[in-house]
């Protein structure tokens, strides 16, 4: 595996007899992150659901460094539950595989210090639902910490967070990193894409995979998100964006 | 107007007494689970789902619990089953909503069979209204036995599953991503609720089991802000609303079911209005 913490062979998956994803290779090394980037339905989901184990894929070849800690989309949570940010980062310490068993206090000093860790001290007592957009981010993000996995897979951990909170866990990816961590992020957003170290776009296949100076270029981004592209240019830069609801599925 | 020390004094009243606190045991801890996973339909639906089995069985002279367990068991495994094989790649799946499609589809089925052996195969009568609407003078010592052993499952269930089914209704995905054994949870959870169904049903009766096992939850859900608060919260209302419904019972010389129904409904329909005005 030469030293990768990831890697994907020519990958190919789907559901049912309906492939989503197929010629897939990347392979990232500890203290690497990679952003994941694609339009809804492009395949991102479907890479993270084979690297969590959730899905086989139909041809193809997969190795990670133990089990990844996942990090959801807030979007998924039900804010009714009544559940605090101190509850749902205990949630963290069922990966250990004690799910019939009461938290040890070991685990409850490890979820207390990954909410400190977020900034979420303070509220470990609040109902995860009475948080912030944010600081409901950071309870999902404190729950993959207490995993301690080597890989974290990243649900569009910054999408409609503050800006507060956005440069708060873009502090703790930072710590992730110097850690020796790998971090998959799947993300919307092109521009943010260029502070990683390696890029991967998928649109139902691999269209690139490698450094951000090499992935994002226009014709690449453009092969990524078709017309859901818009390139901006002036004098001073090149900037992309791209239109699309904020769905998921594949 | 009888004295509600009758409750403790007469035999019959005693062994309905001791049921009804079992039920309520159940009621408060699974209750809970029932409300937060959104099982109530489900759980209304397993004790009406054994309908057409307890009818066969007791004209067939088969052990009525036993044909109830059997098929409760069935119903349980059926629902995940069908609600598994809609399989959709789509995440978010895994709450007890989806749930709903595959136990109206079961229920109608039940009901229907039902309804055809009650009254033109078997010519069951008052059968059928004792297991519709339960009895409080029917109840023999299997009926209690069972109660006792389904609220010593359902609190063996609730704090052995208790993490799993909290971080499978909190977030379904990232559950499984923990690698917890979601399905395997939520099988092992309709199976409870739907064998406490049939322990319910001579007590309250089929149609009115979710009086005991959803009213006194759903109206603690409004209560309090934790799961825990919420099993104490299940279990008192549970107890309370079932010693009184019994009382009620025996002094209007009723079945059991409905007054246990209708206290429920009261109590949760005056906490909604209650929280409704502190609200705003």
């Amino acid at each position: 595996m030469s030293g990768a913490a990831v890697t994907v062979e020519q990958l190919a998956a789907g559901y049912g007899s309906v492939p989503v994803l197929a010629h897939v290779s990347l392979a990232a090394h500890p203290g690497q992150s990679v952003c994941v980037l694609g339009p809804n339905g492009g395949g991102k989901t479907t890479l993270f659901r084979v690297l969590l184990g959730e899905l086989e894929p139909t041809s193809g070849r997969v190795e990670l460094s133990g089990r990844p800690a996942y990090m959801a989309q807030t979007e998924r949570t039900r804010l009714d539950f009544p559940v605090t940010a101190l509850d749902v980062t205990l949630m963290g310490t069922l990966a250990a595989g004690r799910w019939w068993l009461p938290p040890r206090r070991a685990e409850r000093h490890a979820s207390a210090a990954a909410l400190e860790r977020v900034g979420l001290a303070d509220a470990a007592g609040t109902r995860f639902g009475e948080l912030s957009g944010g600081q409901r981010q950071r309870a999902l993000l404190a729950r993959a910490l207490v995993q301690d996995a080597q890989v974290l897979l990243l649900d569009e951990p910054l999408s409609g967070v503050d800006p507060a909170s956005a440069t708060l866990i873009a502090s703790v990816f930072d710590e992730l990193r110097a850690e020796g961590r790998t971090l998959l992020v799947a993300s919307h957003d092109v521009e943010s894409a260029r502070s990683f170290d390696l890029v991967i776009c998928l649109n139902r296949r691999q269209v690139a995979f490698g450094a951000p100076t090499e992935t994002l270029t226009r014709a690449t981004l453009q092969a990524t998100y078709g017309h859901e592209l818009i390139v901006l240019e002036d004098s001073a830069a090149t900037r992309a964006v791209t239109i699309q609801h904020h769905e998921h599925g594949h | 107007m009888p004295s509600p020390l009758d409750l403790a004094d007469l035999p019959f009243l005693r062994e309905a007494l001791l049921e009804l606190v079992l039920l309520a045991v159940t009621g408060g801890v699974l209750g809970a689970w029932i409300v937060l996973r959104q099982l109530a339909f489900f759980s209304h639906a397993a004790g009406s789902a054994t309908f057409p089995g307890l009818v066969a069985a007791d004209a067939s002279g088969v052990t009525p619990i036993i044909a109830g367990i059997a098929i409760a068991l069935g119903y349980a495994g059926a629902v995940q089953g069908t609600t598994e094989r809609r399989g959709t790649p789509v995440r978010g799946e895994g709450t007890g909503r989806e749930h709903g499609e595959a136990t109206a589809l079961l229920l109608v089925a039940a009901l229907a069979t039902g309804v055809i052996l009650a009254s033109d195969v078997f010519e069951s009568g008052a059968v059928v209204d004792r297991l519709l609407f339960g009895t409080l003078l029917g109840l023999d010592t299997a009926d209690v036995l069972l109660s006792a052993a389904v609220a010593a499952l359902a609190t063996a269930g609730a704090l052995t599953l208790g993490r799993t089914w909290s971080a499978v209704g909190f977030d379904p995905d990232g559950a499984r991503a923990l690698g917890l054994s979601t399905a395997r949870a939520d099988l092992l959870l309709l199976a409870l609720v739907a064998v406490a169904a049939v322990a319910a049903i001579p007590a309250v009766g089929a149609l009115l089991v979710t009086a005991i096992y959803v009213l006194p939850a759903a109206a603690a859900r409004m209560l309090t802000g934790s799961v825990r608060g919420l099993v104490a919260c299940a279990l008192a209302l549970a107890l309370a609303e079932g010693v009184a419904g019994l009382y009620l019972a025996y002094w209007l010389d009723v079945p059991a079911g409905p007054p246990v129904a209708v206290l429920g409904a009261l109590v949760s329909l005056v906490i909604a209005a209650a929280t409704r005005r502190s609200a705003a």
